[in-house]
């Protein structure tokens, strides 16, 4: 009887060690097989953690749809299969971004992996998907770094940031075509240190070149993200003596440096942050200091499509608040083009996915066009829309004409 | 450039600086005493910020006074951490792995109750001062930091306590050997440390908008400031922010903003090969000489 207690134990132990995992492994196959496992990595903590978690709400938002509506059909299950979201927050950190974006390929199994806010964590994220042949679909990086790599994974629901800077001049043109400002004004161009900002500023250097006359650049500097003082830089805009001044930054540093800049006393004809400017925190810190800031953005709540106002009714019955911005608006339909993608591949072969993801076209899309489509870099070509703050709190599509809600008021009144 | 912006930018260094040193005496304190390098220094900081907030937004406190009242709050959660936490780490002379994993635990646990209590949107004090030509608030901001390094400087050379600091900081044996009870002493300087923290957060809270991941960039520049200033000297700190704001509004007129950081950490770079003892060793080698 001694002997046999240890057998016993050891036996017990083995077949512990030995079941368990095929347990769970079961487990897993069981759950793949009877949903559409889909990888979601975005910052809900750190820096950028508040557009992280619009991003998030807006593919869950599109998850809980689907699912109502029975889940995704793949034929060659011959069945319609709900979405499981596999979701991992990677802090606003590049390494954890990488490390999650490659868990949830290579262990989570899953078809497809959304999300990546900003083009730093998308740059960290975006050398997985060829690695690992999983299809990756960034909701929130836009710079073309990214997709020009000859990627054959990779896709994105923003348009280029170039493009986002040559609408932004684009939209300074129209206005110089319609009166409201005169030709040849100088610009100053304040860029954060990043593929972003590099991409805006050639944005706006292209469209200038190809339409010269409109405006000379007599201004253009990178700096910091995340710089606590932007005074010495806001000198040398000043002594630029320029009329129009563009930066490009994200929320906090837009929100110090506009600080800064009315601080300064300083006056030009019309201000930019680029893709900042609407947000309900700015408007929180600076309240009327905002007005008639404008900004070049992916999608407005404001878009007179009918699918955008249901999309809003939704979005606040599912998150208790109104879209702050574009950012729900791209994860949201990311979701819904891998909806179509699996639906059209028949599978959830993540290459037929991807194959699939090449020819899709969403023709109710949210974006401005209402028709998403990826390019031969898996990057979209949607057109940018441009808002402007009014007093009072109000925000109004101002470019392009069809889609305008409101008048541009250019140049910017001197208080 | 003409006179007036040179002065406008001399005005936004000096105004820079205090903020600078405000927040980076608290770490000298804290390092002089105990040798503990406080990479919890941001995550308290981020406390006083919305120590600030609050008072601000439920009993509309105005955000400078709202500042001042953080540090006797912040002070006490300071001296509670060293009392629960901190007075079991080994006693050493030199900064050691098991106090620079506490601390920066120690930040993670606070950003995450930020997180928990304030959520991931970002904040900001928002006064009808805010936005004034006239920089009311970053000079009140100035003003507020300097009254309370002029305070600490008190304390350091006039009272019991502010002398065993100094026994502690210049030789910890013979302090001992005098008197001074070490424990104790630690916890007021530690608190003491970390009030600054909080008051630095509170001043910052005014000035910028803030998150619970608040104040990592300042903690990098507080670091450059405290090995300027010669880690453990009170005015070598005062100096040292004072370089560094200079350096950092004025360089830019000269190279391209993107290269800040890069400037700060090459000054840091050259007080280590050159001034190891930083600031406060050169003005006492040239008020020997003299």
């Amino acid at each position: 009887m001694e002997g046999t207690r240890p057998f016993l134990r050891n036996a017990f132990i083995w077949t512990a060690v030995v079941a368990l995992p095929i347990t769970f492994l079961g487990c897993t196959r069981k759950k793949t097989a009877d949903a559409v496992p889909v990888g979601v990595v975005l910052p809900i903590t750190g820096r950028e953690a508040k557009p992280g978690q619009y991003q998030r709400e807006g593919i869950e938002l599109a998850i809980k749809q689907i699912n109502q509506n029975g889940g995704i059909l793949v034929k060659d299950r011959g069945k319609k299969l709900p979405v499981r979201e596999i979701f991992y927050d990677d802090s606003s950190d590049q390494a954890k971004s990488a490390s999650l974006a490659e868990r949830a390929m290579s262990s989570d199994e899953v078809v497809a992996v959304l999300g990546a806010y900003s083009t730093a964590l998308g740059e960290a994220e975006s050398v997985m998907p060829d690695r690992y042949q999983v299809p990756w679909i960034t909701t929130g990086a836009a710079a073309t770094t990214i997709f020009n790599h000859g990627y054959q994974y990779v896709f994105g629901t923003l348009s280029p940031t170039t493009l986002l800077g040559s609408s932004t001049a684009e939209y300074l043109g129209s206005l110089v075509d319609q009166g409201k400002l005169n030709k040849g004004l100088k610009l100053a161009l304040a860029l954060e240190n990043t593929d972003h900002g590099v991409d805006y500023g050639n944005g706006i250097k292209q469209w200038s070149q190809q339409h010269p006359g409109y405006f000379n650049i007599v201004f253009s500097e990178n700096f910091d993200l995340g710089s606590p003082d932007f005074s010495g830089l806001l000198q040398k805009v000043k002594s630029s003596k320029a009329d129009i001044f563009l930066a490009d930054a994200h929320l906090q540093d837009y929100i110090t440096m506009h600080r800064q800049y009315l601080q300064s006393g300083m006056h030009h004809q019309m201000i930019s942050y680029g893709a900042r400017g609407p947000e309900s925190d700015a408007r929180k810190a600076m309240g009327d200091g905002v007005d008639y800031i404008f900004a070049g953005i992916w999608w407005s709540r404001n878009l007179p499509y009918p699918q955008v106002k249901k999309f809003n009714q939704d979005y606040k019955e599912f998150t208790g608040h109104d879209p702050d911005s574009w950012y729900p608006a791209t994860a949201y339909d990311a979701m819904r083009a891998l909806q179509a993608a699996i639906e059209s591949a028949g599978s959830l072969n993540r290459t037929k996915v991807r194959d699939a993801l090449r020819t899709v076209e969403l023709k109710d899309s949210l974006l401005p066009g209402q028709v998403l489509k990826f390019g031969p870099n898996g990057q979209i070509n949607t057109p940018f829309v441009i808002v402007q703050n009014k007093p009072g709190g109000k925000v109004d599509i101002v470019y392009p004409k069809d889609a305008a809600t409101g008048e541009s008021i250019a140049p910017i009144p001197k208080k | 450039m003409t006179l007036i912006d040179f002065t406008n930018l001399l005005v936004s260094a000096l105004l820079l600086a205090g903020i600078y040193a405000v927040m980076s005496v608290g770490m000298t304190v804290i390092y002089g005493v105990m040798k503990i390098v406080n990479l919890a220094h941001a995550g308290f900081m981020m406390l006083g910020a919305y120590f600030a907030l609050e008072l601000f937004q439920r009993f509309r406190i105005d955000p400078i006074i709202a500042a001042l009242l953080a540090f006797p709050v912040l002070f006490f959660l300071g001296a509670a951490v060293h009392w629960v936490l901190l007075r079991r780490l080994p006693r050493s002379d030199e900064p050691t792995l098991p106090s620079l994993l506490l601390m920066f635990g120690l930040w993670l646990v606070l950003q995450n109750l930020g997180y928990l209590i304030w959520g991931n949107t970002d904040r900001s004090i928002f006064t009808p001062r805010t936005l004034s030509v006239v920089s009311t608030v970053r000079l009140a901001v100035f003003i507020a930091a300097v009254g309370c390094l002029l305070l600490l400087e008190v304390i350091l050379h006039y009272t019991w306590f502010g002398r065993s600091v100094r026994a502690l900081i210049q030789n910890r044996y013979a302090a001992l050997l005098t008197g001074v009870y070490e424990d104790r002493t630690a916890g007021i300087a530690f608190g003491l440390g970390i009030g600054f923290a909080g008051l630095a957060g509170g001043l910052l809270g005014s000035l910028y908008s803030f998150d619970p991941d608040f104040g990592r960039p300042f903690l990098i520049r507080a670091f450059v400031i405290i090995v300027l200033g010669g880690l453990e000297s009170i005015s070598g700190v005062a100096i040292g922010a004072l370089v560094l704001a200079l350096v950092e509004t004025f360089s830019i007129l000269f190279v391209p903003a993107g290269y800040q950081l890069a400037i700060s950490f090459g000054l840091l770079a050259l007080a280590l090969i050159v001034l190891p003892g930083g600031l406060a060793s050169l003005l006492a080698k040239v008020r020997r000489v003299a």
